[in-house]
């Protein structure tokens, strides 16, 4: 705010004076000019709210009289990690993520390679494998569990067809068989993004090289790894990074497709967090919990950097 | 020559099959909100749209709540674009054309919160909100949807404006043009393609942003379209060709709009991380 006001004065003198050449970039103060109303908008709403959430995570705070919180130190997180429940969570995160992370490249690399090759139609196929990515969350959880209705979803009524139907076609009541349905659905929303991705990275491989090694005599997979994967893994490692962040705070899908259930086969510390805070009432656990999920995403986030800074140097390929 | 054959053969199976995966569940909410009752529950669910039903969108905008919904969820999206990429541009300037002081702190703050998630920050926004009373107000989701959208909006503006030689402004300075004047004179229009990118992923965040409003509005005439729809979901009361015909309506903006800036949206936030 101060810049503002600071930056401001000499700004309302100018009138009147003859009109000085303004130096190459402006007053010192110029950038911050610029920049103020954003960052001051993302400290009010992000950057402060973070901060207390780290102090809540200090203390026993209750929904129902927040102002009230108790300074309990590292009991939060001594009790979280104390139950087996949380360690569950943890799994299921784990889990929904790596999966999410390996099939949406896999299956979008795969995509990539197929839209790759020039074919009658190509920018119409193009532009529909972008659908699920453009479609709101909201939208996809309530056609996903419609199609996965137990009575007339037409998931069930496929699965019945070819015998694999699941008994009562409850598929999002199993427990065993909700995660996967949830991962499905995510999977569906995701791959058309790292595909689309994907194949704006192939578009650079030199197409003269992967004749050449054609030529050489190697076979399909050796080109691939030889050619196509050197020049497409940064932006393999760029998806993974992303797919992960995105994964560890999805909320609306899985929370509307099974609010972490049955019996927390889906719950993710997202789920977690959010049920601490709104069903149990407990805003204390609950900013632990999310503490715990920016710890998680710090970590994969340096561990990343470490990583593609060791490739670019090359020690690792 | 027969193996030639079969490869492409092989492959428009394939590119079909990806498709159909594609874009199934919303034909299939198309179709569903185009089935006559005795199709839905009937043994042989009907495939295709029956188009004689095409009355059920007319009827889900007239009768329910619904266009009040999407009415609501258009003003938040709009107020979203407007102040997310009004904040945008001169921050994705700033940190695009200057070095001072707390750049690198900037940069990793817009960096890190693009991986914190709503249903973290919902406690301490919901205390904020109530200091300011902005609870139960569209004003105060679009001015949180703006702080969650931005970091990714500057981003993205901040490589479009490192995509353009300086010398264009150097010019327009030595010619007198004041920073801001070069910025809305020169940089912008430069970047207009960007621009629309981005305020497309803002409207589209605030469109089908769920957990703050779900939170921040009791009054169901402020209800956006999001937490509409999901309503429906567990609940028996409404026909599901309405739900279907509503959820529909809700999408097809999304996809649409989507289609038609794809290549930036996907350049911008592929770039937008790649700096990180």
């Amino acid at each position: 705010m101060t810049v503002v006001e600071q930056t401001g004065a000499p700004k309302t003198t100018t009138p009147g004076r003859p009109r000085r050449r303004p130096s190459p970039l402006g007053s010192k103060w110029t950038p911050y000019l610029f920049l103020a109303p954003a960052a001051l908008f993302i400290l009010v709403f992000q950057v402060v709210p973070l901060i207390q959430e780290v102090y809540l995570s200090f203390t026993r705070t209750r929904l129902l009289n927040p102002t009230r919180s108790e300074w309990v130190g590292l009991d939060n997180f001594n009790r979280i990690f104390g139950d087996p429940e949380f360690h569950r969570t943890l799994l299921i995160t784990v889990v929904y993520v790596i999966t999410c992370v390996v099939v949406a490249i896999g299956a979008g690399l795969a995509v990539a390679l197929l839209l790759n090759k020039k074919f009658r139609g190509r920018g119409v196929a193009r532009a529909l494998v972008t659908v699920p990515w453009a479609a709101p969350g909201i939208a996809v959880a309530l056609i996903a569990t419609w199609m996965l209705n137990a009575q007339y979803g037409i998931v069930n009524r496929f699965l019945d067809a070819v015998g694999l139907g699941v008994p009562g076609g409850a598929i999002l009541d199993s427990s065993r068989y909700a995660l996967p349905a949830v991962l499905a659905t995510t999977i569906w929303q995701l791959f058309p993004f790292t595909s689309v991705v994907l194949l704006s990275a192939l578009q650079s491989v030199p197409q003269d090289l992967n004749e050449a090694a054609t030529v050489d005599g190697a076979g399909r997979w050796a080109t691939f790894r030889a050619v196509t994967w050197q020049v497409i893994k940064p932006t393999v490692g760029l998806l993974a990074l992303l797919m992960t962040i995105w994964s560890l705070r999805r909320f609306e899908l899985i929370w509307l497709m099974t609010k972490g259930g049955p019996v927390g086969a889906t719950e993710t510390l997202v789920i977690d967090l959010y049920s601490q805070a709104f069903d149990s009432k407990e805003l204390g656990s609950a900013a632990a919990i999310g503490m715990v999920g920016v710890v998680i995403s710090l970590i994969v986030i340096i561990g990343s950097r470490l990583v593609a800074r060791a490739v670019e140097k090359g020690d690792v390929r | 020559m027969r193996r030639f054959r079969f490869g492409v053969t092989a492959r428009i199976v394939a590119v079909l099959v990806v498709l159909g995966v594609a874009v199934f569940p919303l034909y299939w909410m198309f179709v569903t909100a185009l089935s006559s009752n005795s199709d839905l529950f009937a043994d042989q669910p009907r495939l295709t749209p029956d188009l004689g039903q095409f009355g059920v969108f007319v009827d889900a905008l007239a009768e329910g709540k619904a266009a009040g919904w999407l009415l609501n969820s258009l003003i938040i999206a709009v107020g979203t674009m407007v102040l997310s990429v009004g904040l945008g541009i001169p921050l994705g300037y700033a940190l695009s054309r200057f070095s001072f002081w707390g750049k690198a702190v900037l940069t990793v703050v817009l960096l890190f919160t693009q991986m914190l998630p709503e249903a973290l920050m919902v406690v301490p926004l919901f205390a904020l909100f109530r200091r300011f009373e902005l609870l139960d107000s569209l004003t105060g989701l679009v001015l949180v949807n703006s702080a969650f959208v931005l970091p990714i909006v500057a981003l993205i503006l901040k490589g479009a404006i490192d995509g353009i030689p300086k010398e264009l402004e150097e010019a327009a300075r030595a010619d007198g043009a004041r920073p801001f004047t070069t910025l809305t004179r020169i940089n912008v229009p430069l970047i207009a393609p960007s621009i629309a990118a981005t305020a497309v992923i803002a409207f589209f965040h605030a469109w089908n942003e769920y957990v703050f409003a779900v939170t921040f509005i009791f009054n169901p005439d402020l209800q956006p379209a999001s937490v509409g729809i999901a309503n429906f979901i567990g609940e028996l009361g409404t026909p599901i060709q309405t739900v279907m015909a509503v959820a529909f309506l809700f999408t097809l903006p999304a996809v649409a709009f989507y289609l038609l800036v794809q290549k930036y949206v996907v350049s911008g936030m592929t770039a937008g991380a790649v700096k990180g």
